[in-house]
């Protein structure tokens, strides 16, 4: 009896579990769900909660994620209004508004298979809007020339056209570039211009340095020279008031002229000996005729041939 | 009745064979991975099979030599047969006996490596490979797994009822292989039937199931081999093959899970541990206790520990009813409260422009010229347009951009756990996306020399707000905590002239401040001889004007004496002037005998040298 009445416990917990799994379906605050009987959609939940079903394969139900859904397409290449190759990969920002048309327009309602229908059309916008741009309009140095917004507004507004024209129960929330960039080809024409830019600087700073240099060095001497001149000036000035101050004396040897005349001479002639000169001297001349008084000094005898 | 199992075993054995082939066959016509697994399994119960058929034969040829044997003794006496060597006698015996102790463990290790092999390989091999079923080929796949699944049941279940019924544990291995394999053929089909029906991964996960099951066979034989070292030898005990499979038995036979439990603790410990009171209450009670775990495990789903640092969102039929902070809660169980969870207080980070890698996030010296991430190049804008010449000659022209390298870590942390759970799949990528286009955007709207100066300033503070305005529109709940720009600089192949340009510059002001040295140079030493001329005349000056008085003071006090004896003075002034300025002169004095002065001067070579600049006195 016991064991019978655990039986029957476990099959009725047993069966529960298994009404409940086919005959009731939750749908999450996140979700829509789409409920189709043998096929045809007959009801759409937006609403989160626990909903009743037939079970499969009479009703069957399809869930799909209603919250906004995010992907980027690839980077690839446009030709803008100027003739320049920009690449360019955008975000996309997009959520299912109808879940009935949804799963009716993409198979098995997929979410891949829907966004590779996007990325189509996406593709297909992103070249007729940016055609129509030139690179000034994405990069310019001036913020205010830019139109980065107005671009992308126009990406988003071609694909929701084409999307409400299709009608795949699909809206697109946002878009925005993810990306922009050249082709390896002219990115390495802006590197080379880069450099040159920089070859610039190099010479303008090398020829500045060297011009600046130059302009301190003479300047320097310029100055220098003006120094040394008002020097040698300042002192030709002070010579001449030494001169002049000493010539002011002048008048004090006029009380004696004779004896002033007389030691200017013995100034001269202590001054006109140099260290090595060789003088040759008449033995009259005093004090060496002193000489001529020795006694017994005949003039034969004392004297002396230079050049012997 | 022995015989009778040689029979069935070889029947086991070809209709492993044949279904192993044809399963093969079927797999490479539907390319099904399921059905690839299933034809490993099936091979492997092949090999079981025709080991399990040998060793039956073996078995039988012993029986028939001991009756051999039994004969030949009745017949000639028992002392003639004892004179033979025993190894004559019972030739097939020891052939049974070396084939046990040899050949069965040997083929247990096979076992082992072709199942643990088989179930490694095949698991890769299934990621490997793209697996899509032939539409038009699935049905007929479908219905021959089917088919082969019915063949295997019926020889399988006649096999194993007889093995069981019989006792004939030899006929139990391949019987259960058999079994096993309907069963697996079964699934194999039921995968196919999956595909069939959209289930597109339902062949996938037959096959993983697959995989798991030769895993688990694996190391149930691995087990068995250790095992079979360590136990006891009862004498007259007959022992279990080694490739005999529990799982296999259970598989085939569920209702024997505790047959098959008891058979192998009383096999492994050597006495009736199926006999104890533990052993029977367990069996007695097994649906109690399997309801209580059921229980324990629902129960176990109404508690919730969140982290720290975490949040969850409890959920009740989809609808989101609470938010739920770190600790311990309560909540109904699966399937009626589900339990979502974020790391909300914990700061989160993802870096724009660059991707890193290990090597360089542990490199000492970080420079512009060197990659040291995966970076990219960022359009921005320069004032200056400018033509480039080419390689051959032609002129390219170049877009008026410039490119930059960013290096930008962003820091959030989740405000709104709703928000962010419920507004976007991808709440984290598109943060990473926003912050991505807010980069390039305000790139876009620069001058590179700007962004490489003063702009880099303001730059940062931008950036977050703008990343956060960009974050409230989108309703993602966050808050941008930091937005560092952790590296600003030129492409890697053009960083390297700017390198030089810095290089330019200080050489410009080596220059300039080489002729600064130069200049101060020339002016001090210009000043110093400027000074020196000055100071010179100024000595000058002083002396005449000192010289000039001296001699005037000398001049006053000499006239007294010249007065005073005129003669006598100028001669003393005279005598000692000569005296004086002759002094280091040599002197010749010419004595002459006539009053009239002549002067010979011998000019021959041998004249004195210093002569030639002898002076001729006036007088």
């Amino acid at each position: 009896m016991k064991r019978n009445l655990i039986t029957l416990v476990i099959s009725a917990v047993l069966v529960v579990i298994f009404a409940l799994l086919l005959f009731v379906f939750q749908v999450r605050q996140s979700e829509v769900a789409v409920v189709t009987t043998f096929g045809k959609p007959v009801a759409t939940y937006t609403n989160a909660g626990a909903y009743f079903k037939l079970p499969w394969p009479v009703q069957k139900v399809y869930k799909f994620d209603q919250r906004v859904q995010n992907f980027e397409d690839k980077f690839s290449e446009n030709y803008t209004a100027d003739s320049v190759t920009l690449l360019s990969s955008v975000y996309i920002g997009w959520k299912i508004s109808d879940g009935r048309r949804f799963l009716l327009t993409i198979r098995n309602g997929s979410i891949a298979d829907a966004q590779l229908k996007l990325e189509g059309m996406l593709r297909s916008a992103k070249n007729a809007v940016i055609g129509k741009h030139q690179l000034a309009d994405f990069v310019n140095s001036d913020a205010q020339q830019l139109k980065f917004e107005a671009i992308e507004k126009e990406i988003e507004q071609t694909v929701q056209d084409e999307l409400s024209t299709n009608n795949i129960g699909v809206r697109v929330e946002f878009l925005g570039f993810k990306k922009i960039g050249l082709p390896d080809n002219v990115t390495q024409t802006v590197f080379d211009r880069m450099k040159s830019e920089r070859q610039k600087f190099i010479s303008q700073y090398d020829s500045e340095g060297n011009a600046e240099a130059q302009k301190i060095r003479s300047a320097a001497e310029r100055e220098a020279a003006e120094t040394l001149a008002r020097a040698d000036a300042q002192a030709q000035n002070i010579r001449a008031a030494g001169e002049a101050e000493a010539a002011k004396t002048f008048t004090v040897f006029q009380q004696n002229p004779e004896l002033a005349n007389f030691l200017l001479r013995i100034d001269a002639l202590q001054k006109s000996f140099s260290q090595k000169s060789t003088v040759i001297l008449d033995e009259r001349m005093p004090p060496f005729d002193l000489f001529t008084q020795l006694p017994g000094a005949t003039k034969q005898s004392g004297a002396a041939n230079p050049a012997k | 009745m022995e015989r009778n199992n040689q029979k069935n075993g070889l029947v086991n054995l070809t209709a492993a064979i044949l279904v192993f082939i044809a399963a093969f066959a079927v797999t490479v016509f539907s390319n099904s991975a399921a059905g690839q697994a299933a034809s490993v399994f099936l091979g492997i119960g092949v090999l079981v099979a025709f080991a399990s058929w040998f060793q039956m034969r073996l078995e039988e040829n012993e029986r028939l030599e001991k009756l051999e044997v039994e004969d030949m003794a009745r017949a000639k006496g028992e002392s003639a047969l004892f004179e033979s060597k025993e190894s004559e006698l019972f030739a097939a015996r020891r052939s049974r006996e070396q084939f046990e102790k040899f050949f069965i463990p040997g083929f247990a290790v096979l076992l082992f490596l072709l199942e643990a092999g088989g179930a490694a390989l095949l698991w890769r091999w299934i990621d490997r490979i793209p697996h899509a079923i032939a539409p038009d080929r699935a049905m007929s796949s479908l219905s021959l797994f089917a088919i082969f699944a019915l063949i295997l049941f019926v020889l399988g279940r006649f096999s194993v009822t007889i093995a069981r019924l019989g006792d004939h544990r030899l006929l139990r291995p391949g019987s259960s292989f058999l079994l096993a394999g309907a069963y697996v053929c079964f699934l194999a089909a039921l995968g196919i039937a999956g595909v069939k029906a959209d289930f597109i991964h339902a062949d996938v996960w037959a096959a993983r199931i697959f995989c798991g099951l030769l895993g688990v066979m694996a190391v149930e034989i691995l087990l068995t081999l250790l095992l079979e070292i360590y136990r006891p030898r009862v004498k007259g005990r007959v022992a279990r093959p080694l490739y005999d499979s529990r799982v296999i038995g259970i598989l085939a036979q569920p209702e024997s899970l505790f047959t098959t439990a008891a058979q192998t603790l009383d096999y492994q410990f050597g006495f009736k541990v199926s006999e104890t009171w533990f052993f029977q209450v367990l069996k007695q009670n097994l649906p109690l206790l399997l309801l209580a775990q059921f229980a324990v495990l629902v129960l176990s789903t109404s508690f919730v520990f969140v982290d720290p640092g975490e949040q969850a969102v409890l959920e009740r039929f989809g609808r989101p009813l609470a938010t739920l902070d770190s600790g311990a809660h309560l909540k109904l169980p699966w399937p009626l409260d589900k339990v979502y969870r974020y790391r909300t207080d914990q700061i989160q980070t993802f870096v724009v422009g660059y991707v890193p890698d290990a090597q360089s996030e542990n490199a000492n010296v970080i420079l512009w010229s060197t990659a040291h991430a995966k970076e990219e190049n960022f359009l921005v804008g320069n004032r200056a347009v400018t033509t480039v010449q080419g390689d051959a000659g032609t002129t390219l022209k170049a877009p008026p951009v410039s490119l930059i390298t960013i290096s930008i870590p962003v820091q959030f942390q989740i405000t709104d756990v709703r928000a962010w759970a419920y507004q976007n799949t991808d709440p984290a990528g598109l943060l990473q996306n926003l912050a991505t286009r807010a980069v390039v955007q305000f790139l876009a709207g620069q001058d590179l020399g700007d962004v490489l100066s003063h702009a880099r300033l303001v730059a940062a503070q931008q950036l977050q707000s703008r990343i956060q305005a960009a974050a409230d529109d989108r309703r993602l709940g966050v808050k941008i905590l930091f937005v560092g720009l952790q590296d600003i600089h030129p492409p890697v192949s053009v960083a390297a002239d700017y390198e030089r340009v810095v290089g330019a510059e200080q050489q410009m002001i080596a220059k300039t401040n080489n002729a600064v040295a130069d200049a101060i140079r020339t002016n001090t030493l210009s000043g110093a001889l400027a000074f020196s001329a000055t100071n010179i005349a100024e000595a000058f000056r002083i002396q005449r004007q000192t010289a000039a008085a001296a001699r005037v003071a000398l001049f006053t006090n000499q006239i007294p004496a010249f007065e005073a004896a005129p003669s006598v003075y100028q001669s003393r002034m005279r005598i000692a002037a000569i005296v004086e300025a002759t002094k280091n002169s040599r002197k010749y004095i010419l004595l002459t005998t006539n009053t009239q002065d002549v002067i010979w001067l011998n000019l021959e070579d041998t004249i004195a040298s210093q002569m030639l600049n002898a002076t001729v006195p006036s007088e």
